[in-house]
């Protein structure tokens, strides 16, 4: 077996490892297709509380949850990798650092707070042009945002997530 | 964190398995795994159950299907001194390049004192001359 102490480049091999490993955290297109019909669903919620009786309007959302929960099982598979919920940031050695996928994911919460808000409002005035453009807008955000947070979770990967 | 050497992550297919788990996924597939630290698979399943007896890996096994799956993860003990590894190996390499720059210095030294100082001197002296 190969010792470390004996290869100088053992470190730089790690990190060409953790680059490939990296690497497999991209989605597949069936990820992103899915994430937009589930955000979809998400923004057509103020719609569906308005037109929708009680019980269809919970079932969109469930069905949005059900999405949700079926992509992220296939993310997994796909990718052979479980991140799971992140915490926006972690201590270590008592400092507390912020996750390179932290300002993608406030975004995304933000988006999705405004986007609900806004979208109720029009709705309540009529505006129901208005209130499906700022959904539509709001969908393709949250996909933005996605990807950033993906983006960030192969950053830290390649920098081997504090470790070294 | 203090930097020691662990004996037990010291073989670097053991240290890629580990600097791998420990990269920022809560667990990673036996075949992702496999193919990021570019080893086989008994290698791997026989340096994982090497550091899952020494309480470093987590295994979990499940099956898709027909399929077996195996899951890993580094437990907290495993990513202590997988931590402390890496920072004595950090440690080692700026030794390494440190007494290599003095090698070079020491090697440079006389060159310089015999070749490149004369020559320098004579530049000098040229200029002045001019």
């Amino acid at each position: 077996m190969r010792d470390v102490a004996r290869d100088p480049a053992a470190l730089e091999l790690l990190r060409v490892q953790r680059s490939q490993l990296a690497d497999r955290m991209r989605p597949p297109w069936w990820y992103l297709t899915g994430a937009a019909i589930g955000w979809a669903l998400v923004f057509a919620c103020p719609f569906g509380s308005r037109y929708l009786p009680h019980a269809d309007y919970w079932t969109i959302v469930v069905a949005a949850l059900a999405v949700a929960c079926l992509l992220q099982l296939g993310l997994d598979r796909a990718t052979g990798m479980k991140v799971g919920p992140r915490p926006l940031r972690v201590l270590r050695d008592g400092i507390f650092y912020y996750r390179p996928g932290r300002p993608a994911l406030i975004a995304m919460l933000v988006v999705s707070l405004a986007a609900t808000v806004t979208e109720a409002s029009l709705i309540r005035r009529g505006l129901l042009v208005a209130a499906i453009v700022v959904a539509a807008l709001a969908v393709v955000a949250e996909m933005a945002g996605q990807q950033a947070r993906l983006r960030g979770i192969r950053q830290e990967l390649r920098a081997g997530g504090g470790a070294a | 964190m203090t930097a020691k050497p662990d004996p037990l992550i010291h073989p670097i297919t053991r240290l890629s398995i580990c600097g791998l788990l420990a990269a920022g996924a809560d667990w990673i597939e036996f075949a992702a795994l496999r193919d990021a630290a570019g080893i086989s698979d008994s290698v791997l399943s026989k340096q994982s159950r090497v550091l899952e007896d020494a309480g470093y890996v987590k295994v979990r096994k499940g099956a898709i299907g027909r399929r077996p799956r195996t899951w890993f993860r580094l437990t907290a003990e495993g990513r202590r001194a997988l931590e402390g590894h890496l920072a004595w190996l950090a440690q080692l390499e700026e030794a390494v390049s440190g007494s290599a720059r003095d090698v070079q210095q020491a090697l440079r030294s006389p060159f310089e004192s015999v070749v490149v100082a004369p020559l320098a001197g004579t530049e000098t002296t040229g200029v002045v001359e001019r």
